[in-house]
């Protein structure tokens, strides 16, 4: 299974959903398994950095095969990756919570990034997206 | 039509999607930009390359920045326009914008009733020079689905 623009557009139409139920304006971003953007839309109201900022979630979730916030733990000295964080090797890279993985079974299929909201409301946002995957 | 929403933004591309897959036959990426010049909605078809999203970001964002089509702007750089048009002072402007100014056809304003400037369409991943089958075209195919 491959993230096709068709599932994208379900995807975005799922979170921007529950984006209205819980009165938020947001950016949602779905990338394909390398990181590549697939679709992103902005809403109304939604503030312009959201745009990015959603995509680099969805970046960081995909190529690294794990929710955008367990990327912080490597800026903790007692774990391997210590220091990550701080390389700046790509601008992409986000810490924030709001980008999950896309998983088709033990497969990463893709990445989803949400912005507009806090952190935990843009989480929420990104498993309402999943419902598309997991029919 | 005072500003995009996004949901005029999808019409949008979906009307260029279906141009361009239906007539031009090329899987592409398409985008519409606010007056901002800040993306409301990107769309990559299935087969699309990959950096095609972001080049028809930077259509959009080049085509609002300078209010013409980038089709335009590309004639401003050609050899054979030196002396006319900007002349060769246009070249002074390659790699300005921060990197996004795009010279490339493909980027068209979106204008109100009044010819102000609400928005941008761009599309990349069609090779121009077949027929009328070009990146301008699939987004002029866009633009007309936000004026019907």
């Amino acid at each position: 299974m491959r993230i096709t623009l068709d599932i994208a557009k379900r995807m975005l139409d799922a979170g921007m959903a529950q984006a209205q139920k819980m009165g938020k304006a947001c950016s949602i971003a779905i990338v394909d398994q390398n990181g590549w953007l697939v679709a992103l839309h902005r809403m109304e109201g939604a503030i312009i950095p959201s745009a990015d900022i959603a995509r680099d979630k969805a970046w960081t979730a995909a190529v690294f095969k794990l929710p955008s916030f367990d990327i912080s733990k490597f800026g903790d000295p007692s774990t391997p990756g210590f220091g990550l964080n701080a390389q700046n090797w790509n601008d992409r890279l986000t810490t924030i919570a709001g980008g999950l993985p896309i998983e088709n079974g033990s497969e990463v299929i893709g990445g989803v990034g949400v912005s507009g909201g806090t952190p935990e409301e843009d989480v929420i946002i990104c498993q309402a997206t999943m419902a598309v995957i997991h029919l | 039509m005072k500003e995009i929403t996004l949901e005029m933004a999808k019409k949008a591309l979906e009307a260029s999607e279906r141009w361009a897959k239906d007539i031009a036959g090329f899987p592409c990426s398409t985008a519409i930009v606010d007056k901002a010049g800040a993306v409301l909605a990107a769309h990559r078809m299935d087969g699309a390359a990959m950096a095609t999203t972001d080049i028809a970001i930077e259509k959009a964002w080049s085509a609002v920045a300078f209010k013409v089509p980038t089709l335009m702007m590309s004639r401003w750089l050609d050899p054979r326009n030196v002396g006319e048009l900007l002349g060769d002072h246009a070249f002074g402007m390659v790699g300005r914008g921060k990197g996004r100014l795009c010279f490339i056809p493909g980027g068209i304003p979106i204008t109100d009733d009044d010819g102000e400037v609400i928005g941008g369409i761009g599309n990349s991943g069609v090779p121009s020079g077949v027929g009328d089958i070009s990146d301008t075209s699939v987004s002029q195919a866009g633009l007309s689905a936000l004026y019907d």
